[in-house]
């Protein structure tokens, strides 16, 4: 049996036993091993346990476990809720205000934040219900806060650029920047294309009655102070770590502590509060850690096979395709099979396989970061089986129906397209930052 | 379900959150060396040569050690796409089935844990760093970690097997 069909058998063998549903890692773990003693014998066996060294000299991996600490601090606490508070008020007066301020606070939580779920998380439990009590078009705000909490893995810190950093063998620190203007760029389509629906459909986002929007000054201004503790935050982590003042690692961990002072200085840090953090910490931390653990396997295994060179050479001398074909091929491909996949497991199986190919290619490794990142947000909002989407039914409220969010995501995937054509054509968007920053 | 299954179950799933609750504080521990080193680094213009391994190591210890309490709160993600949609009956099942591929991955790592440890033990492993510690207590504790697993894992498949058969278990 020739190596690509080995490889093919691995592939579908996985893909089988993840339709199962037992645990990813478990499914990972188990056709990597058996394939593994199936090649080598014996001296194949050693390879689950030498990825979990390989696992302990990977620095930046620290910044896994704290960064989801320090979201966990924030959303338990209630910080961001307050934060949603602020805008509420501040943006009440104009036609769709509480959307884009939904954006707004969408970006602010992101930037706190390295994972996309808790976005989505305070979005419908927080500004949702808030949005249909005044009548907003609810189509509109569910595209709203699945669109907005997509930017949660694309703005620093994130914890996707982490990991694509750790199988790339790219500096993070280059891909953070790189994610930052494609971000801000994306939140302001968003918000672009809401006011322009509002103003040509009022009845989409109603201004607040005259009740509401009698808030006094000096009020508005106390409300305006909760808005300092995201900044102090996100100076804490992004500031000193762009300033040269702490390193990557050091950085998540006084992010862990800015957060977890101003729940303290808010008076929120009960031990309630406290242990509900631990716990998911754990819990979230444990499930990325032994997903990385079974799918370094199972590359492991793949790269033994000379997988790389397969795919290679199927897509360059067999199918005889340009860079760019390979590219936009390798896009499609990741939409398709982010209808069955989670992000880790998606990147952290194909990944491996793709990026040799890019850097081969002659494209920017850093650049592709931001690329597939784009990519995999669209592909888990696009039906049939979008991850977010069923995630969003699970949170959001009842009169929210599967097909309202189906139907409600359209544009925004539209304007998410657009932003990726035009990252693709001018990598300037992504490249720009890093370039300019590390330049000295 | 024989009386000894259930003590096993009982016994194994107590020992497991005991642990897991302790790890969890490990966090802390992280958080603690890394602020440390972050401090006399900028501001005492300190640099100490163990810290970021010491940080390496409580993060080995941290996901392993835990991992038995996570897989009891079922925090890893599976692929929804059919699983969503099954009774509990069925999943208990088709678990119970697949279960034998969860506990043969962790028996290979296990596998591999001990005999790396004893390469370790026997040799006198050190890091390859500028502080060189000594590799034999972390692996020590990765492979108990992983050990735990293992237990969890088992404990998993007995009660997957009580709810296929509606027994009772605990």
């Amino acid at each position: 049996m020739s190596y690509e069909w080995i490889a093919l058998m691995m592939f579908s063998s996985m893909m089988l036993m993840l339709l199962t549903g037992q645990r990813v890692f478990g499914a990972i773990g188990f056709v990597a091993m058996v394939s593994s003693l199936l090649l080598w014998g014996n001296g194949g066996s050693e390879m689950a346990f030498s990825a979990s060294i390989k696992l302990l000299n990977w620095y930046p991996l620290l910044t896994l476990p704290l960064f989801i600490f320090m979201g966990y601090m924030l959303s338990e606490s209630g910080i961001a809720s307050d934060l949603y508070h602020m805008l509420h008020v501040w943006m009440g007066r104009v036609r769709g205000g509480l959307a884009i301020g939904t954006i707004v606070l969408m970006v602010a939580i992101s930037a706190m934040n390295g994972l996309s779920v808790a976005g989505m998380a305070i979005g419908s439990s927080i500004a949702l219900p808030e949005m249909l009590k005044r009548k907003y078009d609810k189509k509109m705000i569910t595209g709203v806060i699945q669109a907005g909490s997509s930017l949660g893995i694309l703005v620093p810190p994130s914890v996707v650029l982490v990991l694509y950093g750790m199988i790339a063998r790219q500096p993070v620190s280059h891909l953070w920047l790189a994610g930052v203007v494609p971000g801000l760029l994306l939140a302001t389509m968003f918000i672009i294309y809401i006011a322009i629906r509002c103003r040509l459909q009022p009845e989409l986002g109603p201004v607040l009655d005259e009740d509401e929007r009698k808030i006094s000054i000096p009020e508005k201004l106390k409300l305006l102070h909760t808005g300092l503790i995201p900044l102090f935050i996100i100076f804490s982590v992004i500031g000193l770590f762009v300033m040269g003042v702490t390193s990557l690692v050091e950085s998540s961990a006084v992010g862990a502590l800015a957060a977890t002072l101003a729940a303290l200085f808010k008076r929120r840090l009960t031990f309630k509060v406290l242990e509900a953090t631990m716990v998911k910490t754990l819990n979230v931390s444990s499930m990325f850690m032994w997903i990385i653990l079974a799918a370094l396997c199972f590359g492991a295994v793949f790269d033994g096979l000379g997988a790389v060179k397969a795919i290679e050479h199927l897509f360059l001398d067999k199918w005889g395709l340009s860079p760019w074909e390979v590219l936009i091929l390798m896009q499609l491909s990741y939409i398709i099979m982010g209808m069955f996949l989670d992000d880790t497991a998606m990147l952290v199986i194909v990944a491996p396989l793709y990026i040799p190919l890019i850097i081969a290619l002659n494209f920017n490794a850093i650049w592709y970061g931001v690329l597939y990142t784009i990519t995999c947000q669209i592909a888990y909002m696009t039906p049939p089986f979008g991850y977010n989407l069923f995630l969003m039914k699970a949170m959001a409220p009842k009169e929210i129906t599967l097909r309202d969010i189906y139907l409600s995501i359209t544009p925004f995937v539209l304007v998410m397209i657009v932003a990726l054509i035009l990252i693709m054509v001018f990598p300037q968007i992504a490249l720009w930052l890093p370039e300019k920053v590390f330049a000295n | 379900m024989p009386k000894v299954i259930k003590l096993y179950v009982r016994y194994i799933e107590m020992l497991n959150r005991t642990v897991g609750r302790i790890t969890m504080y490990l966090i802390f521990v992280m958080m603690g060396i890394l602020l440390f080193a972050t401090i006399s680094r900028s501001v005492f213009n300190v640099p100490y040569i163990w810290v970021i391994e010491m940080a390496q190591f409580t993060m080995a210890a941290y996901y392993l050690l835990g991992g038995a309490y996570t897989l009891q709160n079922d925090a890893h993600v599976r692929m929804d796409l059919l699983y969503d949609r099954w009774s509990p009956k069925k999943r208990a099942f088709a678990d119970s089935l697949t279960a034998f591929c969860l506990v043969f991955y962790l028996g290979v790592l296990l596998y591999g844990g001990f005999s790396s440890t004893q390469y370790a033990l026997e040799y006198g492993q050190k890091n390859y760093s500028a502080w060189a510690p000594p590799m034999a207590p972390i692996k020590i504790i990765m492979t108990i970690g992983i050990f735990l697993m293992l237990l969890q894992a088992i404990a998993m498949f007995f009660r997957d097997l009580a709810t296929v058969t509606g027994k009772d278990i605990a």
